[in-house]
């Protein structure tokens, strides 16, 4: 994990990658010793443990220090979560809870049955899809979807929504104002609508920031759109290449005329290069950064990096895709990455030990 | 307020402006804002008042900074939660407390300036607008440019002189009609009412604006030369390289304006007839603007009435009536749809065959005039020389 915050005891932003530590020795939990699935908010890390005792660990702001790292009995059982910075959202499989992670309450503040898929119907989907629709990230929570997208997977920020269906195409709607949508313009749409420049193209996997939107083909090739202002695009972002402090008393016809061409909005999606070149597996997103995991193991970070969330042992922002060395240097394959708002999570295959 | 002497040193002058302890700095906030983030505001309060590194109190600040403006960015402006702004004013507020804290350098103090800029641009007032008392103490400490400086801007000045500026000839047919400090009722019966156009002359003659001591741009980068406003950058705003910056008066002065330009004055009235209005005077919009010449807005409308007061330079204005909207092609998308399509001197006349037949009035407006805009009435400026203004928004 990089760049999380008040994790680690006395570090707020971790800026390189670290391994998360576990109190489960001391405590008899079974935390991250076995197969565990990550999600995070600004706040809080939920680990999730799919396993004969199914259950969901909180860290970070918790309420409460004498429960953190527990596995919330409230959880027991259940299928799959999501966490917001103001509740933990857990699927079982005949309802959906939601729990105000603000306030300490007995019952769930929103709940609903839901009947289960028959088991032909394809392969289950993940949070926030359910069947019939998702759940969004303000009320009405669940909403629903039409059949005929055949959605595979969504991912929402707190203001657009990407589907992938599956067929391979992408769907987007929502606020436009940055971009987001990757239809060519600004403005919103209230409706899925597809996005054309990509019709045609399979994609195998959506993230979304808060501002842009990322997507891997068929193929391995990565796709952005959106809000570029900390390079989270991977383009060149104008506010990381202005010179601090040069001389107030240069006037228009002394100073240096750079003639790059940055790009703050992308409306269309963009073809990212990586280099060198590689297949992307998988991709998450911050709120302002992309890490991307390729086939051959490697991590690549990009974007805002404030908190130490790129995991370069800096606090740079950058808007150019850069490996995170120290897998390689520890000679780890990392096999997926999940990005909380502000920090990136890394799981990793060590050569002699197999663990996650 | 304790009272410091002039001696005392910038923190004991910033701290005697916050309040005295803990338990009398408020931080109620509503629902919207997450407990996580109220936390992180409480502990910025503890560390104002208690022991703190300084590295300890700017990270706290800048995490609450960091998160606001998330949220400030967050689907539109006019849907922000007003909670979410009041926190980034608190954010600045604490992160100027750690900038200025421990014997601040030049550097950390103008960056200071610029904090409280930023949240007195995109935050809500706190705490009976702290952060403006904050940033006038600051001002105090920023020092003055030198002579040197003051003497290079005089050759510059001799320089732009000799240049003559295009001003038209305005047809007398077509002149907007002007008239010398009409009375409320007159106004309002000949000019309000019907929402007639005209030039206000000898209203403003008593603004210390216009009565002062010469002004330079020395005096403008003492008064005001840290501070953070926001520019339009682009000769009109339907250019596709016009965009929207922020940029201190400095960095304003130094890449745009080459002239002798006015000090920005506080008293400046509105006109007395915006009593004619029904809001009060805390619904008027008062807007500076000032551009070097051949600055043009292009032909727009606004929801409502205008006085445009000039103060320095000249400025070339041509109206149309709302009802020949018709004839002014404005915009289709949502954004610009109050604004024309047209070049208003030099249209495309193949684009835009009805424009021709839009009759208009015009005038070449001169230091000490007004010139009355109604209501969704068309306007188009050009500036003829670097010019001041002052616009009044009412209703």
């Amino acid at each position: 994990m990089e760049g999380a915050r008040g994790d680690a005891a006395n570090d707020v932003k971790v800026s390189g990658p670290t391994e998360l530590a576990s109190k489960a020795d001391r405590r008899g939990c079974c935390c991250l010793k076995t197969a565990c699935q990550i999600r995070a908010s600004w706040s809080r890390r939920a680990s999730l443990h799919f396993d004969s005792d199914s259950c969901v660990c909180l860290a970070g702001f918790v309420s409460s220090e004498a429960w953190s790292g527990l596995p919330l009995r409230e959880s027991r059982g259940c299928r799959d979560a999501l966490i917001s910075e103001s509740c933990l959202t857990l699927a079982f499989s005949d309802r959906l809870e939601s729990w105000d992670l603000q306030k300490e309450e007995k019952t769930p503040s929103w709940s609903m049955e839901i009947t289960p898929p028959p088991e032909s119907s394809g392969p289950s989907v993940g949070l926030p899809l359910v069947p019939g629709g998702y759940i969004a990230t303000k009320p009405p929570l669940y909403r629903s979807l039409s059949p005929q997208l055949r959605a595979k997977s969504l991912a929402l920020s707190s203001e657009h929504a990407i589907l992938l269906s599956a067929s391979g195409a992408v769907y987007t709607w929502g606020l436009g104002s940055h971009g987001q949508l990757g239809h060519g313009g600004l403005s919103s749409e209230e409706e899925p609508r597809a996005v054309e420049a990509l019709l045609g193209m399979p994609m195998s996997c959506i993230a979304t920031g808060s501002w842009h939107t990322v997507c891997i083909s068929d193929g391995g090739d990565l796709y952005v759109w959106g809000w570029n202002e900390s390079g989270q695009l991977g383009l060149p972002s104008r506010a990381l290449h202005q010179d601090v402090g040069t001389s107030p008393a240069e006037g228009p016809q002394e100073g240096e005329q750079h003639e790059e061409v940055f790009i703050s909005i992308q409306a269309f999606p963009a073809l990212l290069d990586i280099t060198p070149s590689c297949e992307i597996r998988s991709v998450s997103c911050g709120c302002r950064h992309t890490a991307a995991v390729t086939t051959t193991g490697d991590l690549y970070t990009w974007g805002w990096g404030d908190y130490g969330q790129l995991g370069h042992q800096t606090l740079i922002s950058s808007d150019e895709p850069q490996r995170v060395e120290f897998f390689r240097e520890q000679q780890m394959q990392v096999a997926d990455v999940v990005c909380g708002s502000w920090n990136t999570f890394a799981a990793v295959v060590k050569d002699e030990v197999s663990c996650s | 307020m304790k009272t410091v002497s002039s001696t005392a040193t910038l923190w004991s002058k910033i701290s005697a402006a916050l309040p005295r302890d803990e338990e009398e700095f408020p931080l109620q906030f509503g629902d919207k804002v997450e407990s996580s983030v109220v936390e992180m505001l409480k502990r910025c309060r503890r560390q104002l008042y208690s022991d703190a590194t300084a590295a300890s109190r700017m990270l706290n600040a800048q995490i609450v900074v960091d998160v606001s403006w998330e949220k400030l960015n967050t689907g539109t402006w006019r849907h922000v939660d007003k909670e979410w702004r009041r926190v980034y004013s608190c954010g600045c507020l604490f992160k100027v407390a750690a900038l200025c804290r421990d014997d601040p350098s030049a550097d950390e103090v103008v960056q200071a300036v610029r904090t409280c800029d930023m949240g007195l641009l995109m935050g809500a007032d706190i705490m009976d607008d702290i952060l403006q008392v904050i940033v006038r103490i600051l001002q105090g400490e920023v020092r003055k440019p030198t002579e040197l400086e003051e003497e290079s801007e005089h050759t510059e000045v001799k320089r732009m002189k000799t240049e003559i500026p295009r001003a038209p000839v305005i047809k007398e047919e077509l002149a907007i009609p002007r008239i010398k400090c009409p009375s409320l009722e007159s106004f309002s019966t000949n000019y309000l009412l019907p929402l007639k156009p005209v030039v206000l002359e000898g209203t403003i003659g008593h603004w210390p604006a216009l009565n002062e001591h010469p002004w330079s741009i020395g005096y403008l980068r003492s008064v005001a030369g840290c501070r953070t406003v926001p520019v339009e950058v682009g000769s009109r705003y339907t250019d596709e390289g016009w965009s929207q910056t922020l940029l201190t008066v400095n960095e304003f002065i130094d890449r745009h304006i080459w002239n002798k330009i006015p000090e920005l004055k506080e008293d400046i009235r509105p006109p007395d007839y915006c009593c004619l209005g029904e809001g009060d005077e805390d619904d008027i919009t008062v807007n500076a603007w000032f551009g070097p010449g051949g600055t043009v807005s292009p032909l727009h409308q606004d929801p409502q009435q205008n006085f445009l007061a000039q103060v320095v330079g000249s400025k070339y204005i041509r109206l149309y009536s709302p009802e020949d909207t018709d004839k002014l092609y404005p915009h289709q998308s949502k954004l610009l749809h109050n604004t024309s399509q047209v070049e208003v001197e030099n249209p495309d006349a193949e684009r835009f065959p009805e424009f021709a037949r839009a009759p208009y009035l015009e005038c070449v407006l001169q230091p000490g005039d007004v010139l009355f805009i109604p209501v969704r009435h068309w306007h188009y400026v050009r500036s003829l020389e670097l010019s001041f203004s002052v616009s009044f928004w009412w209703s």
